[in-house]
């Protein structure tokens, strides 16, 4: 180029520009003429229009010399060692090559410098961007030439070597907080902890020499950021990873937010190295003012800062994400895990995340049938506690616990479970006795009511993925018991369940001490409403009644003479009919001397009240008698009625058979003879051929069986007095049967699914239909085909002829 | 062999000896209450009339009082006198 202008040239022009080249490429530093050579050399280029050309020469030299000999060299220094080279020699060859890669740049860097130099002054007319911009475009072409496709090895290099400056940082440190010797330095292999060489070679010292000349020149070079950012993002993630799977893994019951911060400003002590020499050109160079003296990393190390946390909290949330289900199942002593959850997960978006992986883990591990229903009530009261923790506006507690509430509601027991372990009868799950008997109850009369309370300053929107519902965010309630009743919706299912277990129980126990169960029915009442209880306190009542009719009864017997003593002591629990659950109604005959006192205590009752009568139950109750037999007595046994009323015959004729006894007690041979093997267990009666029970009345007679303390017939289905749930149920859906006949009437013949949703219709007020599935209906009417009270054919119920 | 009844716990229900089964003025059960009355039995008693209808007493009271004129048995309308001793 240079040589085409040459012919036309002014005298002097080539001299000119070969000064001002030479004093711009020259190696040496100081200028190779003197000043007034230059400026006169440079005018004079200016004059002929020359000066523009004199920055593109030097960026095009600059590139050329890149691309033909420093790159190639560079790349070549780098990878010259092979695979089974020496940690030491690589870090060492990585050095060196960019220790050539800087000598080679370097005279360029300074004829940048002078040129700029030139151009800021502007002189000889000489103008152009100036010193900083030309440094600019310089570093463009030189990182756009060497890391264009930069080789694999300068990364896998880098990092290798950051890893291993890092672990040396790291061991100084902590040589420098606990003293001189580390655990590892004690074992036999006695290797240096932080460059995993033997002792007398280590090279920690040397590592960090290098690693702060080699931050210098990448940083001189402008490619810090470029060469490095990755590796160190990758060592930080992986050492936080580390750190993480190592400590917090399975370990909920303390903090590591304080431990993992103090640990991050560690690791900030060694980013501060790596970048030690950026932030100190930028701190002096590009903004002095604005940077905080105070803060040794600056705008850079805050960078990183920001960016390590941001980085901690999402491994930590994604490993307790997955961990979720078992934290939830160790609280309370889970809580240190949960509230550093709730500190990382509010910095990072993963709610949606946590939803999901919460909701499949409920639905994996704990919703199947091998799981016991009580076991799922109690991991359902600890998510609650727990979630409401994690996030007080509860839409996570309401969205990952829509599952549970679902499944239980398909289990048949829980009510049952749920009751009992609020009156504090099953063992083991006393949380919502205790919840029940806390100070402050929710009442669920309140929370459904308008409740303006709370203050607006502090109210915040729903999260985005709260359940969009009509009862919005007031009714997502955290109280544990009205989250259990309201599994089906409505409290009305829970009183009666509870009227159920309570009427159970004090039939069970008859021993008319009913203190737990009133101050049961009290704590209720906060919670229900004294309306919704009153059914338990008129049962309550009659217990306390039937002991005062009962002690007044005993009083007036007493005052009779001695043969008019009632042969049997009697005493009775006077129920309100209208006020219990309905009792299983079964007849039954007692042994006359048992009438005859009932007669007698109900005559002695219509004298007590006036226009009043009693109605026996006579197969509810319980008996305490003795059997004495020949050679042993039996005493204190504690049987049902049935029991006595059976051994009470055996008492008037030892020899009976099934059909005998089924006659005198009014019931079932099957029964009786369940029933007769309570008696065959405690080795009194026996069976013999033909079906005839006799009494035992030597024991030598037969060997004994083992005597357990109290063996009540297991096969028995239901010992409850009172009807169960399915039976109950069975009674609603017989209530459908005149809707579902008076369908078929008229239109002569139905699917299954057109009953179903015809039955929707009609009946939609309920609680009952909405509740039942076809599968339940569809169960209802096979019932009815096996009783002949339907047909069914290719998939279409009909009435039969008969009964059109 | 002899058999020691020691103690004997029976159940029975209570029931008011009455000809029917609901309170012609409140239609609630004789053995439950009538609608003022949380408690059954002695608390929310019945009373006959002489013309053997009975009541609540609450209800049949109620009654009595809306009557200006001449006080009826809402049943048969002759005119309502308590039966003596009842409601002791």
């Amino acid at each position: 180029m240079k040589d085409g202008r040459s012919v036309s040239m002014p005298p002097g022009l080539p001299a000119a520009w070969a000064a001002v080249t030479a004093a711009l490429v020259s190696p040496v530093a100081p200028p190779a003429a003197p000043d007034e050579t230059i400026s006169d050399a440079l005018a004079l280029l200016c004059e002929q229009g020359l000066g523009q050309y004199v920055e593109g020469w030097l960026l095009e030299t600059l590139q050329v010399r890149l691309t033909t000999d420093v790159a190639p060299e560079f790349w070549a220094g780098l990878e010259h060692l092979d695979g089974d080279s020496q940690e030491r020699d690589r870090a060492r060859a990585l050095l060196d090559a960019f220790r050539t890669l800087f000598l080679r740049l370097e005279p360029f860097l300074g004829g940048l410098e002078q040129l700029g130099s030139w151009q800021n002054e502007g002189r000889g007319g000489l103008v152009g961007p100036g010193a900083h911009g030309l440094r600019e475009r310089a570093f463009s072409v030189i990182r756009a030439i060497l890391l264009f496709s930069p080789s694999p090895v300068l990364q896998q290099r880098v990092l290798e070597f950051y890893s291993r400056t890092f672990s040396v940082h790291m061991r100084q440190v902590r040589e420098g907080l606990e003293g001189e010797e580390g655990p590892e330095e004690a074992d036999g292999e006695c290797v240096c902890p932080g460059c995993a060489a033997l002792p007398q070679l280590c090279w920690c010292k040397e590592a960090l020499e290098q690693l702060q000349e080699l931050s210098h020149i990448l940083s001189r070079l402008q490619l810090l950021e470029r060469v490095s950012s990755e590796a160190v993002t990758s060592i930080l993630h992986r050492l936080i990873e580390q750190r993480m799977e190592q400590r917090c893994r399975g370990e909920y019951e303390s903090s590591f937010l304080a431990d993992f911060n103090d640990w991050l400003e560690q690791v900030l002590g060694w980013l501060s190295r790596v970048f030690a020499s950026e932030v100190g050109e930028t701190g002096t160079r590009s903004v002095p003012a604005d940077s905080k003296p105070d803060q040794p990393g600056g705008a850079i190390l805050q960078r990183w800062r920001c960016h390590m946390h941001q980085f901690f909290c999402r491994i930590y949330v994604n490993m307790r994400i997955e961990e979720l289900f078992s934290i939830i199942r160790d609280f309370p002593e889970s809580i240190p895990a949960i509230e550093d959850l709730k500190f990382c997960l509010e910095r990072t978006n993963q709610r949606q995340q946590l939803l999901t992986s919460l909701k499949s883990a409920f639905e994996t591990r704990l919703l199947h049938p091998g799981v016991h229903t009580s076991d799922i009530i109690t991991v359902y009261i600890s998510a609650i506690k727990a979630l409401r923790e994690l996030d007080p506006s509860m839409v996570i507690l309401q969205v990952a616990c829509q599952p549970i509430r679902k499944y239980l509601r398909t289990r048949e027991d829980t009510v049952r479970q749920i009751v009992g372990s609020l009156t504090g009868d099953a063992e083991g799950c006393s949380d919502l006795a205790n919840e029940l008997s806390r100070a402050d109850p929710v009442t669920l009369e309140t929370q459904d009511s308008e409740d303006e309370g709370s203050d607006p300053d502090e109210w915040t929107p729903d999260p985005t993925d709260a359940l969009t519902d009509k009862m919005g965010s007031k009714r997502r309630s955290s109280d544990i018991i009205s989250l259990l009743v309201s599994i089906y919706g409505s409290k009305e299912i829970f009183i009666d369940e509870y009227k159920t277990v309570l009427a159970d129980r004090l039939l069970h126990q008859l021993n008319y001490n009913t203190a737990r169960e009133i101050r049961n029915v009290e704590l209720l009442k906060l919670r229900f409403g004294e309306s919704h209880m009153h059914y338990c306190e008129v049962m309550l009542k009659d217990v306390a009644d039937s002991r005062r009719i009962n002690s007044n009864i005993r009083e007036e017997e007493a005052r009779l003479p001695a043969e008019e003593q009632p042969p049997i002591p009697l005493s009775a629990m006077i129920l309100s009919s209208e006020f219990w659950p309905q009792l299983k109604e079964e007849k039954m005959e007692l042994p006359a001397v048992i009438s005859k006192a009932m007669e007698a205590y109900t005559h002695r009752f219509e004298k007590l009240k006036a226009m009043r009568t009693l109605s026996w139950k006579p197969h509810l109750g319980s008996v305490t008698l003795d059997v004495e037999l020949e050679d042993r007595t039996l005493s204190n046994l504690s049987v049902s009625p049935i029991h006595a009323a059976i051994i009470l015959h055996f008492q008037d004729k030892s020899t009976w058979t099934l059909e005998e006894l089924s006659g005198a007690l009014g019931v079932s041979q099957e029964l009786v003879r369940r029933k007769l093997a309570l008696w065959q267990q405690h080795g009194v009666v026996q069976e013999e051929a033909g079906g005839r029970y006799s009494i035992l009345e030597t024991a030598s007679s037969r060997e004994r069986p083992e005597r357990a303390v109290m063996l009540i017939d297991s096969d028995e289905e239901g010992d409850s007095n009172t009807t169960t749930q399915s039976e109950q149920r069975e009674e609603k859906l017989q209530l459908f049967w005149a809707y579902i006949q008076a369908m078929l009437t008229n239109l002569e013949s139905m699917t299954l699914e057109r009953i179903h949703s015809m039955l929707r219709m009609f009946v939609a007020t309920g609680p009952g239909v909405t509740e039942m599935d076809v599968n339940e209906l569809q169960a209802f009417l096979q019932k009815k085909v096996r009783d002949h009270q339907l047909i069914v054919s290719a998939g279409v119920y009909r009435l039969p002829k008969s009964s059109q | 062999m002899k058999v020691k009844i020691k103690q004997w716990n029976g159940v029975a229900s209570w029931l008011w000896v009455a000809n029917d089964e609901n309170c012609g003025i409140c239609r609630a059960p004789f053995n439950g209450c009538c609608p003022d009355c949380k408690v059954p039995g002695d608390d929310c008693p019945l009373v006959w009339g002489q013309c053997s209808h009975c009541f609540h007493m609450h209800c049949i009271l109620k009654w009595l009082n809306s009557q200006q004129v001449q006080q009826q048995c809402p049943m048969c309308r002759q005119e309502w006198k308590f039966k003596e001793g009842d409601t002791s």
